[in-house]
């Protein structure tokens, strides 16, 4: 009855450029922590061993460092761990692994499936059929060798492929390193281990992705789990459980503000999120200076609480009410000039009418805040 | 604003009160000469406004000298509808007190009236400034700074600007100026002033390059090190691939086989290297047998032409000694022939002599016939001679004579011819038988006769006539006819002749016997030239002559007589002896030639005789037969041994061609090179493969994706950075064209009221010219036809009058707004010529329709059609003192 855990691109090497620096640190290590957190969870589900359906790194050239805190960050686990070179590192004549052998980084219990056949773990049960990709792409099914691949009798015939199982997964997966729907079937496997998909995705009985298990983006839906395997028998059906790994949640909104209770909603909404939280917001509509303050009241409140939040105002328009205008006391030439500015938010330039306004009113403000003083 | 009234004391000159009234709305011309109080009348106006009266600084007011002085001022006017007196003192005395209709005020009070009605400010401390003077600083306009109106304008702007707004009706946006700074600072903080990029905004610009080209270097880098990683994956296919099949070994069992089959070769073409020379042996061999076998069939070929030879010199002797005896005969004829030319020549030489004395003979008998007839003719002539002489000697007469007498009787002749025509002439035809005598002549018949002399006729019978010839020539004649004819009878009496023609005829002969005489000489001389003796001896000469050389004839031989023919002569004689003893001389050469011949063939023939001897009796030798034999058979040995030989090697070349050694050679080295080339190739991919592990684990170690990745998010955080300045850039970019260009706008409304006013001065000053106004309500741009400026580059004078209708202009705009105006000119526009003075003349009366105008100058004349009576501060003063005292 062999238990494992399937997990897959963990793109180790990555960095977060759209996030500030010390958000993006953060995300990259949030990353070391889920492979932690994946020995953790091996453990505590008794797991045989921890299959990673490739893409372990990000690249073939990440830093020395990278490599050895990825193959540390697998201490908690003693049992063995099965490496699978995915699209990104790429089994070449030299790679990220041949450096980390190198380097000695490897401990023991790490095995490394750079070449295309059967890793027995007979004291686990396992008999492990590795595709791994040894180009940077392929263009044929490299899973069809499982199809004539013995197996030792009694071992759970379990495959590890990366690549995208055609004809199921959304068209822009592009069709390189392509796996065959039925190859469970076809080679007789007992489970089929798969990446190259970030969101744990099931295809058939036997067949999974396990998505990321920290997510790094905002698309891909069910990022941030791993699944736990549990084999009953030789030609029985698994049980797959997804257990969530993920530290962040990373929302992406797009929202329109028409009337002033869109902004309230919006903020409620915003207040609702965990605080491990990455929030990319971007508006239209409009709003009045009044709401355009709260709001920037709201984001520099949560810009303190979430991991990172980004809003994209570009398509807000600024709609000061009479009210407004009055209130801010632009009489003469410059009330021609704000008015001026709230007919051009409807140009094409609608973005510099928008910024333009948005530091006139600021001006006018801190004058009357002044006057007032 | 109308002042009426305005009294002074105590201040400067006027230490006493004076006061100037009756001031009239309009023009009011106030004259006096330097130093009578003009300037300190407008200093007085201007301190009543401008000083606070309890400013300590204005000691310039105090009279000279006059510690104790209070100056005080009076003024009275009407403003706002209101009548107004005010009253300052300075100094000793500090007071202001102003009255408004019937308000008071005082002190501070006071004056702040003052400065709102007039639009100005009061100095914090000390004298007041022209920043200060606001509007009255515009119009008041003190001695020479009509021109300079920039400053004064500036200092009355803020009144100015409320004027204008109260007449537009705008709001020119409360503190929008205020803004448009604070915009204009947060733009410079972005841009210089040009509008480039600055600070942060440029320095981001150029960052974001900067990343982007780490990037690339490094997206460069990765590329290679993928290049590199390909090239090292392929690299080790190939080298485990070739390290597996080892093709180098096959190469190696090939060159193996081509050598053996080389080596095969090579000892065909040894064996058949050894047969070739055998062969060339036996070649040898041969020939030299052939040669033996030639050169003994040769002796009998020889013998034959050592009988041809022989039989050749045989015949060739005897030829020649069949020619011997014709050759001797021609050598006999020769000489005979040539002993017949010697005895001709004898003959002929002979013949010659004899010939010789014959002609002699001959010539010398002709000679001394010749000469004998020469002497017989010389005596001949000699005879004749002596007869011409002769004849000539008898008839010797003087031809001179001769002839005179010839003119004698010529001249007696013409004048007998003339004395018959001038004498009488007598006819007579008688008849027969009568006679007449004429001077005792008998006439008779008929006759004629001429009478010169008297003459007598009888006539028988009759008488006797006398006939008596008339004339005096007559008688001339006949004297000269009787000398005449007594000279013709002397003349020939001396020649010995008795008439003339008896002289004539002695002359003729006398000369026929002369020429004779010379002819008989001539032919004398023509026979014997040197005289007859040496004729006679020139014969004798010949004659013994002759006679020698009959007896040499008679001496010499005869020639014989048959022979006598053939001899021609010496010299051809000679000729044919020459030829003959040439031909001899040929003959007898030939003859020596033939000898030597002869000698020559016998010996030829001896030899070759004894040769062919010799060579006879060799031939003959029997051993010579056994040797030619036994030749012929070694030789037919040889010929076969040869044939076989030759047909085994043509086999083996055969065998070895096909074999074709070269291509062979070809094979081995092209299967050596082969095999060093791949052993080759294979190391070099070893090198190449240990090469490029090191050098990507150097690379591989340096992150480099991860360092792109990282300078990736380094660039997009500065983009990100840089967007929003960008975006913050464009926006106060906009902000302020758009604060400006509205502000400009609501300037441009505002100046209109101005420009008005400034273009009614304008076009009376200077027609079809304009003057803007710029922003700061200031005068600015000045268009005149083609002319194009700023007020500042006129000249002085057309910049104080426009310094001045400017003002004038300012004045009208305030008087539409309600402000009250007063205009004060201090000796203004001395430098304007009077054309321009004019115009300003005009245009000052036409602004005094509006304002009051002070007018203080110190050239009353100028102004003298002002139209306004101008008022003397001179005599005001005196006319003030009268009044005090």
């Amino acid at each position: 009855m062999p238990k494992f855990l399937h997990t897959a691109d963990w793109q180790m090497g990555r960095a977060f450029s759209r996030f500030e620096t010390e958000d993006g640190a953060a995300l990259v290590e949030a990353r070391f922590e889920a492979i932690e957190k994946l020995a953790r969870l091996a453990n505590e589900h008794q797991c045989d061993a921890v299959l990673v359906a490739g893409d372990v790194f990000d690249a073939q050239t990440v830093a020395d460092r990278t490599i050895r805190r990825v193959f540390n960050a697998t201490r908690a686990f003693t049992g063995p761990w099965v490496m699978l070179p995915g699209n990104h590192d790429a089994a070449l004549a030299e790679s990220v692994w041949t450096r980390a052998r190198r380097l000695d980084a490897v401990p023991d219990n790490v095995h490394l499936a750079l070449e295309p056949g059967v890793i027995n773990l007979e004291p686990q049960g396992l008999a492990l059929l590795c595709a791994p990709l040894t180009q940077r792409n392929t263009y044929s099914d490299l899973t069809e060798a499982f199809n004539n691949c013995e197996t030792p009798e009694g071992l759970a015939r379990v495959g590890l492929a990366h690549g995208s199982v055609q004809g199921l997964l959304p068209d822009e997966i592009d069709s390189t390193n392509p796996i065959l729907p039925n190859r469970a079937d076809t080679a007789r496997l007992d489970y089929l281990a798969l990446g190259d998909w970030h969101g744990a995705k099931q295809m058939d009985e036997r067949t999974w992705y396990s998505g990321t298990p920290e997510p790094e983006r905002f698309r891909n839906n069910g990022a941030g789990y791993a699944l736990i395997v549990n084999v009953p028998g030789p030609g029985e059906s698994p049980t797959v459980t997804p257990i969530e790994t993920a530290r962040y949640q990373w929302h992406q909104w797009r929202e329109t503000l028409t009337v002033e209770s869109d902004l309230d909603q919006l903020l409620d909404r915003l207040q609702a999120l965990p605080e491990p939280s990455v929030v990319d917001l971007r508006l239209e509509g409009s709003v009045t200076l009044a709401g355009e303050e709260k709001l920037i009241n709201a984001l520099s409140v949560a810009e303190a609480r979430f991991r990172s939040i980004q809003c994209d105002r570009s398509g807000l328009q600024l709609e000061p009410t009479d009210d407004d205008i009055a209130a801010l006391k632009a009489d003469g030439y410059v009330g021609e000039v704000i008015e001026h500015l709230r007919i051009r938010q409807q140009d094409d330039d609608a973005e510099v009418a928008r910024d333009a306004l948005a530091i006139l009113a600021g001006l006018l403000k801190d004058r009357k805040q002044e006057a007032s003083e | 604003m109308k002042l009426r009234r305005l009294q002074v004391e105590q201040l400067r000159q006027f230490r006493q009160p004076f006061v100037l009234d009756d001031l009239q709305p309009g023009l009011n011309l106030i004259h006096g000469p330097n130093e009578s109080g003009k300037s300190t009348l407008v200093r007085a106006i201007r301190a009543a406004f401008f000083e606070r009266y309890r400013t300590s600084s204005v000691d310039d007011l105090r009279p000279w000298g006059d510690s104790a002085a209070a100056p005080t001022i009076t003024l009275d006017f009407d403003a706002q509808q209101k009548s107004w007196h005010l009253v300052k003192s300075f100094l000793q005395r500090k007071r202001c007190d102003l009255k408004i209709d019937s308000d008071s005020y005082s002190e501070d009070e006071a004056e702040e009236k003052l400065a709102e009605l007039l639009g100005f400010q009061f100095s914090a401390k000390g004298v007041s400034k022209p920043e200060h003077w606001g509007v009255p600083g515009l119009l008041w306009v003190e001695q020479g700074t009509g021109q300079n109106i920039e400053q004064a304008v500036e200092h009355a702007g803020d009144h100015l600007k409320s004027a204008l707004n109260s007449l537009v009706g705008e709001v020119a946006s409360t503190g929008g100026d205020e803004l448009i700074e604070q915009v204009k600072a947060r733009w410079s903080d972005l841009f210089t002033p040009t509008g480039k990029p600055r600070g942060d905004y440029q320095k981001l610009e150029k960052e974001r390059e900067e990343h982007q080209q780490e990037i690339d270097e490094l997206q460069a880098r990765i590329q290679k090190y993928q290049e590199q990683v390909d090239r090292l994956g392929k690299l080790t296919q190939d080298y485990e691939r070739t390290q597996h099949e080892r093709p180098w070994e096959e190469a190696e069992r090939q060159l193996e086989q081509a050598k053996e089959r080389y080596r095969q070769v090579e000892k065909l073409e040894q064996q058949q290297a050894r047969e070739k020379e055998t062969l060339t042996h036996l070649q040898n061999n041969q020939q030299l047998l052939r040669q033996n076998q030639e050169q003994l069939q040769s002796l009998n070929k020889k013998l034959d032409v050592r009988k041809t030879e022989l039989d050749k010199a045989q015949r060739e002797l005897e030829q020649a000694e069949a020619r011997t005896p014709s050759i001797a005969g021609k050598v006999q004829e020769a000489k005979a022939a040539y002993e017949a030319a010697a005895k001709q020549v004898d003959q002929a030489r002979l013949q010659e002599t004899r010939s010789r004395l014959e002609q002699d003979i001959r010539r010398l008998e002709q000679h001394n016939h010749t000469l004998t007839q020469n002497l017989d003719k010389a005596r001949q002539y000699q005879q004749e001679l002596e007869q011409a002489r002769e004849q000539s000697r008898q008839n010797q007469i003087n031809a001179k004579a001769v002839k005179a007498l010839k003119n004698t009787e010529h001249q007696l002749k013409e004048e007998n011819i003339r004395s018959q025509t001038i004498a009488t002439r007598l006819t007579w035809q008688l008849e027969p038988g009568v006679r007449l005598a004429l001077n005792e002549e008998l006439l008779e018949g008929q006759g004629e006769r001429q009478l010169l002399e008297e003459s007598s006729l009888v006539v028988p019978g009759v008488g006797t006539l006398g006939i008596t010839p008339g004339g005096e020539d007559l008688a001339s004649t006949q004297r000269k006819l009787s000398t005449l004819g007594q000279g013709l009878a002397e003349q020939m009496k001396t020649l010995g002749v008795d008439s003339v023609q008896q002289a004539e005829h002695r002359v003729v002969a006398y000369e026929a016997a002369e020429r004779t005489l010379q002819h008989t000489r001539e032919l004398l001389k023509s026979v014997a030239p040197v005289g007859i003796e040496q004729l006679l001896a020139d014969q004798k000469e010949t004659q013994s002559q002759l006679q020698k050389a009959k007896t040499e004839l008679e001496n010499s031989p005869v020639p014989e007589p048959g022979q006598q023919l053939q001899v021609t002569d010496v010299a051809s004689a000679e000729a044919g002896r020459a030829q003959a003893e040439t031909r001899l001389a040929e003959a007898e050469a030939e003859e020596r030639k033939h000898q030597t011949e002869l000698l020559t063939r016998r010996q030829t023939r001896d030899n070759a005789k004894s040769e062919w001897q010799q060579l006879q009796d060799e031939v003959q030798n029997p051993e010579h037969q056994k040797q030619l034999q036994k030749l012929s058979k070694e030789l037919a040995e040889i010929e076969d041994k040869r044939a076989r030989l030759e047909t085994t090697l043509q086999a083996r070349e055969q065998e070895i061609q096909q074999a074709r050694p070269a291509i062979l050679r070809q094979d081995i080295e092209r299967y050596q090179r082969s095999i060093s080339t791949l052993r080759q190739t294979q190391e070099e991919r070893q090198r190449e493969l240990r090469d490029i592990q090191v050098r990507l684990e150097a690379w591989g170690a340096e992150g480099l994706e991860e360092q792109r990745n990282d300078k990736v998010a380094e660039l997009e955080q500065c983009n990100r950075r840089y967007q929003e300045l960008d975006r913050r850039a464009r926006a106060l970019d906009l902000l302020l064209i758009l604060l400006t260009e509205k502000r400009q706008a609501l300037t441009r409304r505002l100046q209109a009221p101005l420009q008005k006013h400034l273009d009614h001065y304008l076009s009376l000053l200077f027609p079809q010219a304009t003057l803007e106004v710029d922003e700061h309500l200031r005068p600015g741009t000045f268009t005149r036809g083609t002319e194009l400026g700023q007020i500042a580059e006129l000249s002085f004078g057309a910049r104080e009058q426009m310094g001045l209708i400017s003002r004038l202009a300012y004045a009208d705009l305030l008087r539409e707004a309600g402000r009250p105006t007063l205009v004060i000119l201090d000796d203004t526009l001395v430098h304007s010529d009077t054309d321009r003075l004019d115009d300003m003349k005009r245009i000052l009366f036409d602004a005094a329709n509006r304002h009051q105008i002070l007018l203080f100058t110190c050239h009353p004349e100028k102004w003298s059609d002002l139209g306004v009576p101008p008022r003397d501060i001179q005599a005001m003063k005196e006319q003030g003192s009268a009044n005090l005292v």
